[in-house]
């Protein structure tokens, strides 16, 4: 077979390749696109669309109880988030630059209540606050989303730490400073990124997240919730509206997020800083 | 040793004030998971009468589970499912990771984003866009209607182990590709060319250097694939219908109308036990970093 023809044959594979990956991003999207267009449509089909309407974003407006469980959605996260970077960030300290053994099997017991089915994590602490006789409200379900936040914190926050390496505070503790001076000028700004990179992500889970706070959940519902309950009247188009507006906020913080998770900003960062210094 | 050249042996455990940082998370641990748990294995001891549960030692409930046929049958059925969930997310999302990975020179951080974003958007919504694809007055059943394929509404889609096998499939796939994704980038590129200046082609290279060493990821995206897969109850009760009762809504039931808390609590701990054992194989055969949570 000449050189030529095996190019050749590569070229085909990669464009079957490439129909494939296109044909998977469709079957990804396709779904998130149905809700925007139904969440816009006049009528409740697709077949009689015709132009857009933002009738039922408005009729969203005037629910107080659905603003009343977009409130407690943004304030669960917003606690989820302040309570899970103490926990998880220390624990990331805690967890990659003390001496100790038996830390594999730390680390696995703390990523439990991320990677186990959330059924699990629903039913035990449920089990564990009724046993306490504490009544299903807002405590309860913020302890469910404390439990799957602050493994998302600490091991964003432990692998920065690992990265960075500890080299930086030593300079820092030669110099003079002690070790609270040198978390604060010096370990604090290069974890920075880390740390709001994993508050966006956490907040984004605990402001989607319904499969452990269905358990804990009584009559003080977060958005999902609500938006569960409104199913049981079937797929109406205010229920398309809220999917929009959850989807649309998801949406931003994800680009947000972006810009701070995996980017090692911190050796960017000055480096562009030094540029514009220099000029 | 008493070879005055060996390097100083690291102590075991640093000084004892270092371990004030350990403290939060601890408390983080007990709290909300070491405690939880043992209160649900004591509960699983427990037996219900009516609406009261009786805090006496019995083992009736793992009884009734491996006794009364209907519930392993249950749990097989999931096992079954989640398996071919599993196995349809890696078919999909395997190529796709190889493609992004070794075939784009341009946007390949964009598509890496869009592959991962479906993970972060709503699951409860993504459950919602299924349901009004595979519904009655569908979007499927509206195109195919449209096209001429069928006269009437076709209810074949929703309700019944397709419609909650698609749906899985669709909140798995990003669960795969990123493991898969990490490990092939991984895969150093003079490696290829080395393969390709001994002559393998491209498959070649695929079968004898690029899925060996990518098998880690491949593993390890299985694997969530499939605990994932096995343990939802929110997908089986939404897209289910009479024919998806699966091991996660058999739980769910327990906790709601069955109102049997003990046996709810023994089931949990026969998924938590079957989880934990399959999850413990990604630690051995798998990447150990899953991608998710480390950047």
């Amino acid at each position: 077979m000449s050189r030529l023809s095996v190019e050749a044959g590569t070229e085909k594979r990669g464009t079957i390749l490439k129909v494939y990956g296109f044909l998977i991003f469709v079957f990804l999207y396709i779904p998130l696109v149905v809700v925007i267009v139904f969440s816009f449509s006049p009528t409740k089909t697709i077949v009689g669309m015709s132009g857009v309407t933002l009738k039922w974003y408005k009729e969203l407006a005037r629910d107080a109880e659905l603003l009343k469980a977009l409130l407690h959605s943004v304030e669960i996260g917003v606690l989820a988030v302040v309570i899970s970077l103490l926990f998880g960030t220390s624990g990331a300290f805690f967890i990659t630059r003390v001496r100790f053994p038996g830390k594999g099997v730390l680390r696995a017991i703390i990523l439990l209540p991320y990677i186990l089915p959330g059924i699990i994590m629903g039913l035990t602490l449920l089990i564990f606050v009724r046993s306490l006789h504490i009544p299903l409200s807002m405590l309860t379900v913020l302890m469910g989303h404390v439990s799957f936040t602050t493994p998302i914190v600490l091991f964003q926050v432990s692998s920065r730490i690992l990265r960075l390496g500890p080299t930086y505070k030593m300079a820092a503790m030669d110099l003079g400073a002690t070790p609270v001076k040198a978390f604060i000028f010096v370990t604090l700004p290069m974890i920075r990124t880390a740390l709001i990179g994993a508050a966006l992500l956490a907040f984004t889970v605990s402001f989607d997240e319904i499969v452990i706070s269905y358990f804990l959940t009584g009559t003080w519902m977060t958005l999902p919730v609500y938006l569960y309950g409104m199913l049981r009247f079937g797929l109406s188009p205010k229920v398309y509206a809220v999917s929009g507006f959850i989807l649309a906020l998801s949406l931003s913080l994800i680009l947000l997020m972006t810009r701070y998770i995996g980017s090692s900003a911190e050796v960017v960062v000055p480096r562009k800083k030094l540029i514009k210094a220099s000029r | 040793m008493n070879n005055r050249y060996s390097l100083r042996k690291e102590p075991l455990f640093d000084k004892p004030r270092e371990f004030i940082k350990g403290i939060p998370i601890i408390v983080w641990l007990l709290f909300l998971v070491i405690i939880p748990f043992a209160f649900t294995i004591a509960m699983s001891f427990y037996s219900s009468k009516g609406l009261v549960i009786e805090k006496s030692f019995t083992l009736a409930n793992y009884i009734k589970f491996f006794t009364e046929p209907i519930y392993p049958r249950i749990l097989l059925k999931s096992l079954r499912l989640a398996l071919s969930v599993a196995v349809i997310a890696l078919g999909a999302a395997y190529p796709v990771a190889y493609m992004v990975s070794f075939k784009l020179k341009r946007g390949k951080n964009l598509l890496f984003m869009m592959c991962i974003i479906p993970l972060w958007v709503s699951y409860l919504v993504r459950i919602i866009a299924w349901r009004s694809i595979l519904g009655n007055r569908g979007v499927l059943n509206t195109i195919l209607m449209w096209i001429g394929i069928i006269k009437e509404p076709l209810t074949i889609f929703l309700y019944n182990r397709f419609a909650i096998a698609i749906t899985l499939t669709y909140i798995t796939i990003p669960f795969v590709f990123i493991p898969v994704y990490t490990s092939l980038e991984k895969i150093p590129k003079s490696i290829l060319n080395a393969a390709s200046d001994l002559g393998a082609n491209e498959m070649r290279t695929f079968l004898n250097v690029v899925l060996p060493l990518s098998m880690p990821g491949l593993i390890t995206g299985f694997i969530f694939a499939f605990v994932i897969a096995l343990g939802d109850y929110i997908i089986p009760l939404q897209l289910g219908g009479t024919q998806g009762i699966m091991f996660g809504n058999l739980i769910w039931s327990q906790f709601g109308f069955s109102f049997n808390w003990p046996f709810g609590a023994a089931l949990g701990l026969i998924l938590l036990v079957i989880s934990v054992t399959i999850l413990g194989l990604t630690a051995k055969y798998g990447s150990t970093e899953g991608g998710f949570l480390s950047e």
